[in-house]
């Protein structure tokens, strides 16, 4: 097993393919967000580019007309949407004290919610986990932006490690008449379906969420009441995983 | 196509191209083409196409499915152009990442792994083609040439059998006789000596 020291040594070995399924996905969910080692990858990657140009090999000519044909009639992705995304790289993880900080208004509302009325056992089990996933050393907060005027509030608390997530909403409008909101984890095979969100009359929301798979972004989307496999509505909330 | 309908896309690729501001040419190519402008692919294909085959050969061995992995590398580079992200490195280096992994990919099923290892250690390291090797050939390329001489024989031995060989640091390990932690020392000393002999930015 990687200690979290280890973790830190693995960005040369991640650059080379060098690493199992398995410690693969460990360094994927770990490395964006660490400043040591998004730095090391992007250099080690230009580093082996400069060594893979001074063994450059022409393909046989006729491979481009082929390629040309094959193009034409292969559809390309969609652009990953502006905002957040384009800072995953530069982002820093946030320090220490920050985090605590944030921590401490998220569990502050997390209790809130339990301690007005909505007693539920939901609301104890959403603090818990809360508070769990607050407590990994790979915590990270993630803000939702909205992407149009729509009202409200959407935060994420997530660890990679724990496999969970806890999200946080408020002031969402009602979805519509057969209608619901819908959590898209994004990574680089597109949208898959997370979760349907129905937020209490009032807006708010608490949901706990199992998390497979290394997010690049998290969306929301409006969707007919019983979802959708891959998302048809607008994007209405948007963050960097 | 004919010569001059190619000459013309061309001129007109280079116009939409350079309408991006602020970005080094192959950027530009990769934008356009991102925004569906096949004969911007193209040209950037005519930069690219070396380095992607390659990098490709050195790991895939077979030419003919070699060949195949180039054009895989091609068709995904297309695919997702509309995501490329230069806080990821530069094209060059992005291109080279999907082209190792393709490649990785490609000869990492369990079979073909099986094969590997046994070729790899019946022959090391005479079976292994060099770095050095694929240098002196192909290139003179000073730089590249004094980088890796720089490296001590167990660091490039290391890297070589990783990055052209295609095996996980976990199968190294088991090549070289030595114990893991060794191998990504080496792997790791190794990559850092390269990077600052070679200079690379990203
Ligand atoms: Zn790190």
């Amino acid at each position: 097993m990687s200690t979290n020291l280890d973790i830190h040594h693995l960005a040369a070995a991640y650059a080379l393919d060098a690493l199992d399924a398995r410690e693969r996905a460990v360094f994927e969910a770990h490395y964006p967000a660490c400043v040591i080692c998004s730095h090391d990858v992007r250099e080690f990657r230009a580093t082996l580019a400069a060594m893979g140009e001074a063994s450059a090999t022409p393909p046989p000519a006729d491979l481009r007309a082929r390629l040309m044909q094959e193009i034409g009639e292969t559809r390309q992705l969609s652009p990953l949407l502006p905002g957040p995304v384009a800072h995953l790289a530069a982002r820093r993880r946030p320090s220490a004290l920050v985090l605590a900080a944030a921590a401490a208004v998220l569990l502050l509302i997390g209790l809130a919610s339990f301690a007005f009325g909505r007693s539920s056992n939901d609301d104890r089990t959403f603090a818990d986990a809360l508070d769990h996933v607050l407590a990994q050393p790979d915590a990270r907060l993630i803000e939702l932006t909205a992407t149009d005027g729509t009202g409200g509030r959407v935060q994420l608390a997530w660890s990679a490690t724990a496999h969970q997530a806890a999200l946080l909403a408020d002031g969402l409008a009602p979805a519509g008449e057969g209608m619901a909101y819908e959590l898209w984890l994004i990574d680089a095979g597109g949208p898959a379906p997370m979760r349907l969100l129905d937020p209490a009359a009032d807006g708010s929301l608490r949901r706990t969420l199992t998390v497979d798979g290394t997010p690049v972004q998290w969306g929301i989307t409006i969707e007919p009441r019983g979802g959708s496999p891959a998302p048809t509505g607008d994007v209405i909330f948007l963050g960097a995983a | 196509m004919t010569k001059e309908m190619r000459a013309f896309r061309r001129l007109h690729s280079a116009a939409t191209a350079t309408s991006v501001a602020g970005s080094d040419s192959l950027a530009r190519l990769l934008a356009a083409a991102g925004r569906g402008d096949q004969a911007a692919f193209g040209m950037l294909y005519d930069e690219l196409a070396g380095l992607v085959h390659g990098i490709v050969l050195r790991v895939v061995r077979d030419p003919s499915q070699a060949e195949e992995v180039t054009q895989e590398v091609f068709v995904e580079l297309w695919r997702l152009a509309p995501r490329y992200e230069e806080s990821r490195g530069s094209v060059k280096s992005w291109t080279a990442t999907l082209a190792h992994r393709r490649a990785i990919d490609r000869v990492r099923s369990e079979q073909a792994s099986r094969n590997r290892m046994e070729r790899d250690a019946a022959g090391r390291p005479g079976e292994v083609e060099s770095v050095g090797d694929i240098v002196e050939t192909s290139l003179d390329n000073a730089r590249v040439r004094r980088a890796l001489g720089s490296l001590t024989p167990s660091q490039r031995e290391a890297v070589e059998l990783a990055y052209f060989g295609g095996h996980t640091y976990r199968e190294v390990a088991v090549l070289l006789q030595v114990p893991e932690g060794t191998v990504k020392s080496r792997i790791r000393d190794g990559m850092i000596r390269l990077r600052d002999e070679l200079g690379a930015s990203s």
